[in-house]
């Protein structure tokens, strides 16, 4: 268990607008959903009906692309405040981002912008997570990018610039083995020294997903099954911080569901326990909080980087 | 520490005491935090390659980023550069499909790195990236760009409808229930997910034949849609002018006797009846409208 005490809700699957229907028709038997924030912010149309029906019935994380935690740009309190909203709305268990940046100057440039590793990017970074959690009211939980470059000002690991940041700024942290992996093979170091120095208490959740191999690079693309090496380092992560919630990302090329959940699945032999769902479906109305602690009573309610924006294939314009 | 510290003792070891006593005003380090996203963002987001990306920016890409075992620093920052672009038009030919299919890959593709130039994303979510699309082709050079600009203003106004806030719709029967000599005072309160559109071509024609794999070709002449949800489903109405002019009276809040009278003023006649009754029959069907209400002004 985390020192959050957040849940280990089992093996989720992330939300996405292709899966909507057969999730509402048939109830698949999934753990939980992580759901990208930004689809679900502004907009009151079938995407929002989808999720708080969908949160009903299952716990729903929420993992968010644009907070920019390491952007130099103020603080988007609006975002926040619409953010925080919406995760009572939804009983969200948590609430994620990346470590990067994502647009300054005003911009979005809708990637997830790598940080340069060092002294004063910590300082900027721990400050505002402190003050992100605080505005949420609930501790951020903050996730290893995949990146390409590094930066000559970096003096220090990632893998110890995120340990320093929870540490400085008590967030949670989403260790995502995928991106290990794919920056491990960009910059030439040891996926499994990463893996061994993250201080495993903090590890609230795991993303496992796809990648494309470009022989002199690889891009975190999430339109593949997992790989042998990604799987191994998940074990080894898991063997540190035991059963902890584990989710499969799927973002493009997204086959159906029963393909993507049975990918997801394979994650149950790097369990301890050998059982999912802890605090998940199966136990759902065990009183466990979500953020913001209010539960919903209400009966109606990139690839990275690019969530999906566009309208469901069965909500299109029908001519009449 | 300082900045100027930090850039002296990187290049030179000179110790802080030195500098800290140094009269002048700190010397901004280009490699700080804040200097080096501006120059990341400004070469990630340049409409050239990489390679002029990087001759336009305020720093050397080699100063910046370290090569890999297999990469330069300026292939490393081009996957970024590359991306970004890709991105940016792959979310526009979500919310554009018709569009980019009217355009053609090629033009879509250009017509996109020159929009974003302009209009660059501002918002947290892509769903507002392309919300000045029509306007900027409206004001391009582009060949057909009458018909351009108006089917992306029906696409644009279908992603909008789609996002709106939910409201239950009136009861059909709803009007059926007000006294005959109340009507003409009734107003009614549209739901949130309605948008009127002009269009100085067939637009939705064109449209609904790209949906159906056929093909239209463009032409002059007005026409005049409703697109609304229901359902959470969007659709979208043809409407003759004269129906067009009358619902745009009542969803601006004007009564039914107003909506009448401007009615007359514009074609010279009166509403007939079985328009009314087939308008109001098919509005409600609709359920274009969330409630109806007599003013304490109209009794």
């Amino acid at each position: 268990m985390n020192r959050f005490n957040f849940p280990d809700l089992g093996i989720g699957i992330g939300l996405r607008t292709v899966h909507y229907a057969h999730i509402l028709d048939t109830q698949p038997d999934v753990d939980w959903f992580e759901a990208l924030s930004e689809n679900y912010l502004d907009t009151g149309g079938r995407p929002r009906y989808v999720l708080e029906t969908i949160a009903e019935r299952y716990p729903i994380v929420l993992h968010g692309v644009s907070m920019s935690i390491g952007g130099t740009d103020p603080i988007d309190f609006d975002y926040l405040r619409k953010l925080k909203e919406l995760a009572r709305g939804v009983n969200a268990r948590w609430i994620s981002d990346h470590l990067c940046w994502t647009g300054v100057s005003g911009r979005n440039v809708h990637d997830l912008l790598p940080m340069p590793y060092n002294e004063e990017s910590l300082r900027h970074t721990a400050a505002r997570v402190r003050v992100i959690s605080d505005f949420l009211e609930t501790p951020l939980v903050v996730e290893n990018p995949s990146s390409y470059v590094e930066f000559a000002t970096s003096t220090m690991t990632e893998w110890d610039f995120l340990a320093a940041l929870a540490a400085e700024s008590d967030c949670g942290l989403l260790l995502d083995v995928n991106n290990i992996y794919v920056s491990s093979f960009n910059h030439g170091f040891d996926p499994k020294t990463y893996v061994d120095a993250i201080p495993a208490d903090r590890v609230v959740q795991v993303h496992l997903a796809g990648h494309a191999n470009h022989g002199t690079h690889i891009i975190d693309t999430h339109d593949n099954v997992v790989i042998d090496e990604v799987w191994q380092l998940y074990g080894r992560a898991c063997a540190r911080t035991g059963d902890v919630s584990t989710l499969m990302e799927w973002d493009a090329n997204i086959p159906d569901f029963e393909t993507v959940h049975a990918e997801a699945r394979k994650a149950e032999a790097f369990r301890g326990s050998g059982e999912s769902g802890v605090g998940g479906r199966r136990r759902k109305g065990s009183g466990e909080s979500g953020v913001g602690g209010r539960r919903k009573s209400s009966s109606k309610s990139l690839r990275h980087p690019t969530p999906d924006t566009r309208p469901p294939q069965d909500a299109e314009a029908v001519h009449v | 520490m300082s900045d100027a510290y930090r850039e002296v003792s990187r290049e030179s070891g000179v110790v802080a005491t030195t500098l800290i006593s140094d009269p002048r005003p700190p010397t901004p380090d280009p490699l700080a935090l804040a200097p080096l996203q501006e120059w990341m963002q400004s070469v990630v987001t340049h409409p050239g390659d990489v390679y002029e990306a990087a001759e336009a920016g305020a720093i050397g890409v080699d100063t910046v980023v370290l090569p890999s075992k297999t990469l330069q620093p300026i292939q490393r920052v081009g996957i970024y550069h590359s991306m970004y672009m890709l991105r940016m038009i792959e979310a526009l030919e979500a919310d554009y499909e018709a569009l980019a299919y009217a355009m053609g890959e090629h033009a879509f593709g250009h017509l996109v790195r020159e929009y974003v130039q302009r209009f660059p994303s501002r918002s947290y979510t892509l769903n507002r990236l392309g919300d000045h699309l029509p306007e900027f082709i409206a004001a391009s050079d582009l060949k057909r760009k009458t018909f351009l600009a108006d089917l992306a203003r029906l696409e644009l106004a279908m992603t909008h409808v789609f996002e709106e806030a939910e409201a239950a719709p009136m009861p059909p029967d709803a009007i059926a229930s007000v006294p005959p000599d109340r009507i003409e005072a009734l107003r009614f309160t549209p739901i949130p997910a309605i948008r009127l559109l002009t269009f100085a071509c067939n637009a939705d024609e064109v449209f609904q034949a790209w949906r159906e794999e056929r093909v239209v070709e463009p032409r002059r002449g007005k026409t005049w849609l409703a697109v609304h949800r229901r359902d959470y489903g969007v659709y979208r109405m043809p409407l003759s002018q004269e129906a067009f002019t009358f619902l745009g009276s009542l969803i601006s809040g004007e009564t039914i006797g107003s909506a009448i009278t401007k009615f007359a003023r514009r074609f010279r006649r009166m509403p007939r009846q079985q328009e009314l009754f087939g308008w109001f029959r098919d509005w409600s069907e609709a359920g274009l409208f969330a409630a109806i209400a007599i003013t304490e002004q109209e009794r």
